[in-house]
C-alpha cells in the first residue's frame, strides 16, 4: 500500500514540528526521569561515548531495536542513548510506533489531548497490534510503510522486536518476529541499534519501572540486512541473537540470578495422592479442588473424564509446584498454600503468576502411568520442545528403599551435574548450599547460577538445572 | 460419590469447648498420616513446622491443603454466617451464627506453618478466644522461617564437612573450598540471627519489594481506568466491556498482591520483636550453626 501525498505531507509536517520542539522535549524527558521518578543511569558517559562513536561513523538510517518491559521504555532508551548535546541531530532522533489502544485514548479529553500532543511531538506513528479485520491490517501496513519511508529518507525508527512487552521478563531469541528482518531488507542501508535496558529490580512487565530505579544499558550498532540475505526470518534471527547476547551481558553484572527454573515430580501411585479422589479417580472433593485450582483450571479439569481427571489434576499441580520454584529463584516467594496465585494452561504449556502477570513456560519430560515430571522456566534460557533441545537438563530416578528421598535427591543431583560436564571434576568438587531455602550449587567454593531445582514424591526423586 | 478420605470418620467438636493446648494436640494428630518424617512427628510440639525434613514433620506440599481441611473437619465454630465483603461480591467473610462447620477462607492460612500457628490463626480469626499464655509459647512465622533456613544451612555444612573428611588429593581440596564457602555463609547467617534488628532489616527488604509490586499494580489499574475514561466518550461498548474485564483482572491481582504484602509486613515486624520463646529457638539454631562452622574450621 503506497503512502498518499497527504500522508507524506503529514509526516513532513510532524517532522518539522518535532524538530522545532526537540530541545525542550528532551529536557522534559530527562527532567521527568531524573526529578519525578528519581531514575538514574549507570555509566551513561561511557555508554554514550562508545555508541556515538559507532553512530557517527554511519551516515545512513538506523533502526533502534530494544527489549520491552514497561510502557515508557521508548522514553528511557532515548534518554539513555541521546545526550543533550546531540538533540539537534535530527536524523538520529527516532520515530516510535506506540500501540494506539495503549496510549491514544487515555483519560478524559484534557489528559488524552495532552498525551496525543506529546506523542505527536515525540515523532510517534500509532500502530495497531490487535485486530485481524481489513481495516486493522490496512492500519498496520500504512504504519509500516511510514516507517520504511522515514528510514529511506535517512531517518531513525524505534521498534520493539518482540512486538509487545515481554510477559516473562526475558527476551527470547528463539521466537523471532519477521517484521524486523522485513524492515531491514526493505531498507538495506539501515543499521540496527540493538539496546538492552533494564533496572535490576524490574522483575515483570509494569507501567513504568519502580521509582529510584538505576538502569544499566548494553547496546551495539550492527549491520541490518547483509548482502545476499533475502529471508526476513534469517535477518530477524541474527538481530534477535545480538539482543539476546546483550541481555546475557546485562545479566552478568546483575546481582540477581539470571537462570530461574523449577521442576516437580509426582508419583502417581502414591496412596496419599488419591485420598481426595473418588475410587475410580474420575472425580474429587470439590472443596479440595477449589483450594488448588482457579475457576478456569477447574473448568478445564471438569471437561476430563475417567482416570484422565486424576492425571490432569496432578499435571496442573506439578506445573504449579515447578513454577513456584522458578519464581522463588527470581526472588518472588509465594505464601504457603497460595496455589491459586498460579494459573496453568496445559494446552499452551504456559502458566501465569496472577499477581505479577509473569508468564512461565512449561514442559512435561515424563508423563506416564507411574509418574509425572514437569519443568518450568521463567528466564535464563529456552525450555526446549519436541523439535529443539532446551537449556534445561533433568534427571528422574527411583529412590532406593530405606533411603531418605530428600537426601537422595541432593546426592543424586550432584552426581548428575558432574556427569554432564567433564570439566567439573566429579561430584566431590560440587556441594549444595541453602540460600534463602533454595539449593544452590557450589563448585570449588563458588556459587553457580544454574538454578538447580530438586523434587521428590513417593518412589521418585528428580532434579533439573539450566546450562545456559 | 464416595471419596476415599471419607473412610475416616471424624467427630467434629465445638472449638470453644476446648483449651488451646487440646486444639493444638488435635491439629497435630490430624496431620499424622501426611507426616513422612515419623521421628520428628513423634516429638512434635506446637512449634514443629509441618513442612521440611530436618526439624519439620516432612509433610509434602501436595498435602498443604489437606492440613487446612483436616482442621476444618475437626472443629465446629459459631462463625458460620456468610456476609459479602462488598455489595454483590461473591467474596464473603464470616460472622457469628449457628454452630457449624469451621471454614478457613482463601489466604487465611498463609502463616499457619506449625500447629501452634494454626491455633493462633484460629484465635486471630475469632473462632476461639485468644489466650496470651498460650501465644507466649508460639514461635512467630517470621522466626519459624528464619530458624528453618538456619537449620538447613547447618545441616548442609555438617554433611559437606563429613563428606570432605573422607576425600583425598584434588577432590579433598575442591571439597574444602566448598566447605569454606558454606562455613562463611553459615557464619554470616549466625551473625544475622544474633541481631533482631538486622534480621528485621533483611525481611524489610522483602516487604519493600512486595510493596513495589503492589504500587506497580496500582499504576496498572490507573492506566486501565484511564483507558475506560478515554473510551467512554467514543461509546465503543465492546472496547469498554473488554476494558472492564481487564479492570476486574487487575483488581484480582491487586487483591492477591495486597494479601502477600500483609504477610511480608507481618514477617518484617515480627522479626524485630524477639520474645523469650524465639530467643530460645534462635539460640538452638545458632548453636547448631556454630558447631557446624567449628567442625568445618577444624577440617579446613
Amino acid at each position: 500500500m503506497a503512502l498518499t501525498p497527504e500522508d507524506l505531507k503529514n509526516l513532513r509536517r510532524q517532522r518539522l514540528i518535532s524538530r522545532a520542539v526537540a530541545v525542550p522535549l528532551s529536557f522534559f524527558v530527562a527532567a521527568t526521569a531524573r526529578l519525578r521518578f528519581r531514575y538514574g543511569l549507570a555509566d551513561a558517559a561511557r555508554l554514550r561515548t562508545e555508541i556515538w562513536a559507532k553512530l557517527d561513523a554511519h551516515d545512513g538510517p538506523v533502526i533502534w531495536a530494544a527489549n520491552h518491559l514497561t510502557l515508557i521504555d521508548s522514553f528511557l532508551v532515548y534518554w539513555a542513548i541521546f545526550p543533550m548535546s546531540r538533540v539537534l541531530e535530527d536524523r538520529l532522533i527516532p520515530w516510535s510506533t506506540p500501540e494506539y489502544t495503549n496510549y491514544y485514548k487515555l483519560g478524559g479529553p484534557f489528559k488524552a489531548g495532552f498525551i496525543r500532543a506529546l506523542l505527536y511531538c515525540c515523532r510517534c506513528v500509532p500502530f495497531l497490534r490487535g485486530g485481524e479485520d481489513a481495516a486493522s491490517e490496512a492500519w498496520r501496513q500504512k504504519a509500516y510503510d511510514k516507517c520504511v519511508w522515514l528510514l529511506r529518507q535517512g531517518g531513525s525508527v524505534f521498534v520493539y522486536p518482540e512486538a509487545g512487552r515481554s510477559r516473562s521478563g526475558w527476551f527470547e531469541a528463539r521466537r523471532p518476529k519477521d517484521f524486523l528482518g522485513r524492515m531491514a531488507l526493505d531498507v538495506p542501508n539501515a543499521k540496527i541499534l540493538c539496546v538492552y535496558l533494564r533496572a535490576d529490580e524490574q522483575l515483570a512487565t509494569t507501567v513504568r519501572p519502580p521509582e529510584g530505579s538505576v538502569f544499566r544499558v548494553h547496546c551495539d550498532l550492527i549491520e541490518g540486512a547483509r548482502p545476499g540475505e533475502t529471508n526476513p526470518r534469517e535477518v530477524s534471527q541474527r538481530l534477535f541473537d545480538r539482543i539476546a547476547a546483550l541481555q546475557n551481558e546485562w545479566w552478568r553484572d546483575c546481582p540477581h540470578p539470571k537462570n530461574c527454573a523449577g521442576n516437580d515430580a509426582v508419583d502417581l501411585k502414591a496412596p496419599l495422592l488419591q485420598e481426595n479422589f473418588s475410587e475410580d479417580l474420575s472425580d474429587a472433593d470439590p472443596e479440595w479442588l477449589e483450594r488448588h485450582l482457579t475457576p478456569r483450571e477447574l473448568a478445564g479439569l471438569r471437561a476430563k473424564s475417567g482416570a484422565d481427571f486424576f492425571r490432569t489434576f496432578w499435571r496442573v499441580f506439578a506445573a504449579k509446584e515447578a513454577c513456584h520454584k522458578a519464581l522463588a529463584r527470581a526472588g518472588l516467594t509465594m505464601p504457603n498454600g497460595a496455589f491459586r496465585e498460579l494459573e496453568v494452561d496445559l494446552f499452551r504449556r504456559k502458566a501465569v503468576h496472577v499477581p505479577t502477570g509473569l508468564l512461565l513456560d512449561l514442559r512435561f519430560t515424563d508423563d506416564d502411568e507411574d509418574k509425572l515430571h514437569c519443568l518450568a522456566v521463567l528466564r535464563g534460557g529456552f525450555i526446549g520442545d519436541e523439535t529443539a533441545e532446551g537449556d534445561v537438563v533433568w534427571d528422574i530416578c527411583e529412590v532406593p528403599p530405606g533411603v531418605s528421598p530428600g537426601a537422595f535427591a541432593r546426592e543424586r543431583a550432584l552426581e548428575f551435574i558432574a556427569s554432564c560436564n567433564d570439566e567439573l571434576g566429579g561430584p566431590a568438587a560440587l556441594a549444595l548450599s541453602e540460600d534463602g531455602g533454595l539449593p544452590t550449587v557450589l563448585w570449588r567454593g563458588k556459587p553457580q547460577d544454574w538454578s538447580l531445582t530438586l523434587s521428590h514424591s513417593g518412589r521418585y526423586a528428580a532434579c533439573a538445572f539450566m546450562v545456559s | 460419590m464416595a471419596f476415599m478420605r471419607k473412610q475416616a470418620v471424624i467427630e467434629a467438636t465445638d472449638i470453644n469447648t476446648l483449651p488451646p493446648d487440646e486444639v493444638e494436640k488435635r491439629i497435630t494428630a490430624g496431620v499424622k498420616k501426611y507426616a513422612t518424617n515419623e521421628a520428628n512427628f513423634a516429638q512434635a510440639d506446637g512449634n514443629t513446622p509441618y513442612l521440611g525434613q530436618i526439624i519439620g514433620m516432612g509433610i509434602e506440599s501436595s498435602n498443604l491443603a489437606d492440613i487446612t481441611m483436616s482442621i476444618e473437619r475437626q472443629f465446629l465454630t459459631k462463625l458460620t454466617t456468610k456476609i459479602p465483603v462488598t455489595d454483590g461480591s461473591a467474596e464473603y467473610k464470616l460472622a457469628p451464627g449457628e454452630l457449624g462447620k469451621l471454614r478457613i477462607l482463601d489466604g487465611q492460612d498463609a502463616l499457619a506453618a506449625t500447629p501452634g500457628l494454626s491455633v493462633k490463626m484460629l484465635m486471630d480469626l475469632g473462632h476461639m478466644p485468644s489466650s496470651a499464655s498460650y501465644l507466649d509459647k508460639v514461635v512467630s512465622f517470621a522466626y519459624i522461617m528464619a530458624c528453618g533456613d538456619g537449620w538447613k544451612m547447618a545441616d548442609a555444612l555438617k554433611k559437606m564437612t563429613a563428606k570432605a573428611e573422607k576425600l583425598v588429593g584434588t577432590e579433598r581440596a575442591d571439597a574444602i573450598a566448598n566447605v569454606k564457602a558454606l562455613a562463611a555463609q553459615a557464619r554470616d547467617y549466625d551473625a544475622l540471627l544474633a541481631d533482631a534488628a538486622k534480621l528485621s532489616a533483611a525481611k524489610q527488604k522483602t516487604y519493600l519489594n512486595d510493596k513495589a509490586s503492589c504500587d506497580a499494580l496500582d499504576n496498572e489499574l490507573n492506566v486501565v481506568l484511564d483507558k475506560i475514561k478515554g473510551h467512554a466518550s467514543g461509546g465503543d461498548a465492546a472496547a469498554i466491556a473488554k476494558l472492564r474485564t481487564e479492570e476486574a483482572e487487575v483488581r484480582t491481582r491487586l487483591k492477591m498482591s495486597a494479601a502477600k504484602l500483609r504477610v511480608s509486613k507481618d514477617v518484617a515486624e515480627a522479626a524485630g520483636r524477639r520474645r523469650p520463646i524465639e530467643e530460645q529457638k534462635v539460640a538452638e539454631v545458632r548453636k547448631a550453626l556454630q558447631e557446624a562452622v567449628s567442625a568445618a574450621q577444624t577440617l579446613a
